[in-house]
């Protein structure tokens, strides 16, 4: 997914000023994949639209922290996701944890890189940032040489390990490879995303999959 | 009882990001299954705890999300075989939510009355504008 593009920053600038065009074009830009991202999970337009339309406005309450370095598309589905859930819970689609920090969605998407309320952060959440900000950078130009080089199939097996979590065995059933190119892929995968912890001096402890055995 | 959830598929259920039917699975599981509610919880903790996860990096920041001109040039079926071919497992095998909508979405832009789309926008903006001009107001 590309960063925020030239357009979308301009498009921001402008609604900060208060440019009324400017919000109608972002609605016409982004509502028509909002909705279809809503309605596949509650399967009727008006409940949806109203989902939606709650996206909108949070998106503008929370625009004086909203950081344009970050893609505004993924800002957008943030809010949608945290509206929607909040809309499952109230009708009771969506269990509500006990004693689990998150439990409303009230300004969560304000964070940059967490989703737990503040009081609840052990760590500080800015270094937490940085932890992550580091990983996704490493796992970004991991990830960029092997489609550069369409190796579509290593991509699909970390993608299949560390997305969808499944097990070696499922893995290479799934692709249809041995279970011994599956792990050679995740050693591979591995072991350079362990360098870039230890180069960048960033704490092990935090990423546990990083040391389990392939 | 022992659930079937891997970790990062709960850990994808509390973002809002698996596909609408796995969605529904879990909470249907969450219901009969205290332990599966309890795992949840811990999720929860670990992550307060700051403990990352790569299936939690890898899906905020949309590490292999296809742009959506790639997305508009994958309905057009003019992209190389392979790499249509890995569009299409991000879409149906990994089941990405995201992208699932963009495509609803190109796909709908052709076959929607332009009347229908236009009322929805207005009906959108008339709500929301006063939140901009509030704003507005302010600075």
């Amino acid at each position: 997914m590309p960063p925020t593009s030239e357009s979308d920053a301009l498009l921001i600038q402008r609604i900060r000023a208060g440019e009324a065009e400017a919000w109608n074009e972002l609605i016409a830009r982004f509502e028509g994949r909002l909705l279809a991202f809503v309605e596949t999970r509650l399967r009727r337009r008006a409940a949806s639209e109203d989902v939606v339309q709650e996206t909108f406005i949070g998106f503008l309450t929370s625009l004086p922290n909203y950081d344009v370095a970050r893609p505004l598309e993924s800002y957008l589905f943030s809010i949608a996701a945290h509206k929607l859930t909040d809309h499952l819970r109230r009708e009771g689609r969506r269990p509500t944890l006990p004693l689990a920090s998150g439990a409303s969605s009230q300004d969560e998407w304000d964070l940059p890189g967490s989703v737990r309320p503040a009081s609840s952060i052990a760590r500080s959440g800015e270094r937490r940032h940085l932890e992550e900000t580091a990983l996704a950078a490493a796992l970004s130009t991991l990830l960029g040489t092997w489609r550069e080089r369409a190796e579509w199939e290593k991509i699909e097996c970390a993608e299949l390990l560390f997305v969808r979590g499944l097990a070696n065995k499922d893995v290479a059933a799934g692709l249809s490879i041995s279970e011994q190119a599956v792990a050679n892929y995740k050693f591979d995968f591995l072991s350079r995303l362990r360098a870039t912890v230890r180069q960048q001096g960033l704490p092990e402890d935090v990423f546990p999959e990083l040391y389990e055995e392939a | 009882m022992k659930t079937p959830f891997s970790l990062a598929e709960l850990e994808a259920y509390l973002d809002e990001a698996l596909p609408a039917e796995a969605m529904a699975r879990i909470e249907d599981a969450m219901r009969k299954s205290p332990e599966l509610a309890q795992r949840l919880v811990a999720i929860n903790g670990r992550r307060d705890a700051g403990v990352h996860s790569l299936g939690e990096i890898w899906r905020r920041h949309r590490l292999t999300c296809p742009a959506r001109a790639e997305l508009g040039s994958y309905l057009l079926g003019v992209l190389p075989e392979e790499h249509a071919g890995y569009i299409g497992f991000h879409l149906d095998t990994i089941g990405c939510r995201r992208c699932q909508a963009n495509l609803v979405d190109l796909k709908s832009q052709q076959a929607e009355a332009a009347e229908a789309v236009a009322s929805r926008r207005r009906k959108y903006f008339e709500s929301s504008a006063g939140y901009l001009s509030r704003r507005e107001g302010r600075t």
